[in-house]
C-alpha cells in the first residue's frame, strides 16, 4: 500500500485558474502547511508554471501580513 | 498605460472620519504623480498574520489606479513609507485594467438585515402577544381602582 502512488493533478490547471491574486488567502492556505511554509511541487501536485505564479503570490500576502512568515505551534 | 494596485494597512482604532481624511490625504498624494484613481476603497478590518508596530489587527484600504510619472511614483512610495499612519504597504503591477468596483454587497447586508428586522419584529409581536395578555389583566385591576376613586370621590 506504501508504494501506491496518489494522482497528482495541477489544483489551478484543474479548476482553470490562469492568475493568483495575493488576496485570495483561502486558496493560498491550501498550499501552505500548518507551519506557514510553501509546500513543495511533488507534494501538491501543481504545475511548473502555476507554481511560481503561487509562490510569488504567497510572498506577497506575506509582506503585507495576510499570510504569516511563521506560523507558531501553539498561542 | 500599465496598472497598479496598492494595498495599505491603516491603524484599526481610526474613526471613520480620521480614516477618510486618511484615504483622502493619500488619494491626494497619488494624483500627484498624474495617476488616474479607478477604485479607493476599504477592503475591511482583518487579523494581522502577525502584529505590526503591536497592532494586531489592522484596516486594509485598497487602490486600483492607471500608472503617472515613474519617477514621482518613487517619490510616492518613500512619502507612504514615512507616512505615520500606514503601518504597511504594497504596490503591485497588475496584468489587466481593474474592474470599477460597485458596492454590490450592500444590498445583500441590507436584505440580511431586514431578514433579522423580521425576524426581530416576530419576537417583539410574540412579546407584545405576551404584554396584551398582562395588559389585560393590569387593565382589569385600574377599573377597580377607577371605581374605587369614583366612590372616593362621591
Amino acid at each position: 500500500m506504501a508504494f501506491q502512488s496518489r494522482n497528482k493533478f495541477c489544483f489551478f490547471k484543474e479548476n482553470g485558474i490562469n492568475e493568483i491574486d495575493y488576496k485570495d488567502v483561502k486558496l493560498l492556505r491550501r498550499f501552505v502547511n500548518d507551519q506557514g511554509k510553501i509546500m513543495p511541487r511533488r507534494v501538491t501536485g501543481t504545475s511548473a508554471k502555476m507554481h511560481r505564479k503561487l509562490v510569488r503570490a504567497i510572498k506577497r500576502s506575506r509582506s503585507i501580513a495576510l499570510m504569516p512568515y511563521v506560523e507558531k505551534g501553539t498561542d | 498605460m500599465s496598472f497598479y494596485e496598492t494595498l495599505y494597512i491603516v491603524d484599526p482604532n481610526l474613526e471613520n472620519k480620521s480614516l477618510e481624511k486618511t484615504m483622502n490625504e493619500i488619494g491626494k498624494e497619488l494624483e500627484k504623480t498624474k495617476s488616474k484613481i479607478i477604485n479607493h476603497r476599504v477592503w475591511g478590518k482583518k487579523r494581522l498574520a502577525y502584529s505590526i508596530e503591536r497592532q494586531k489587527y489592522g484596516s486594509y484600504i485598497l487602490i486600483q489606479f492607471e500608472g503617472g510619472d515613474q519617477q514621482k511614483m518613487i517619490e510616492y512610495d518613500t512619502w507612504m513609507r514615512l507616512n505615520n499612519s500606514v503601518l504597511r504597504h504594497m504596490t503591485v503591477l497588475l496584468n489587466d485594467k481593474p474592474e470599477i468596483y460597485v458596492e454590490e454587497k450592500k444590498p445583500e447586508l441590507e436584505s440580511e438585515e431586514k431578514n433579522l428586522k423580521e425576524s426581530s419584529d416576530n419576537e417583539q409581536l410574540s412579546d407584545q402577544v405576551d404584554t396584551s395578555d398582562s395588559d389585560n389583566n393590569e387593565e382589569n385591576e385600574p377599573d377597580d381602582e377607577k371605581t374605587t376613586e369614583l366612590k372616593e370621590a362621591e
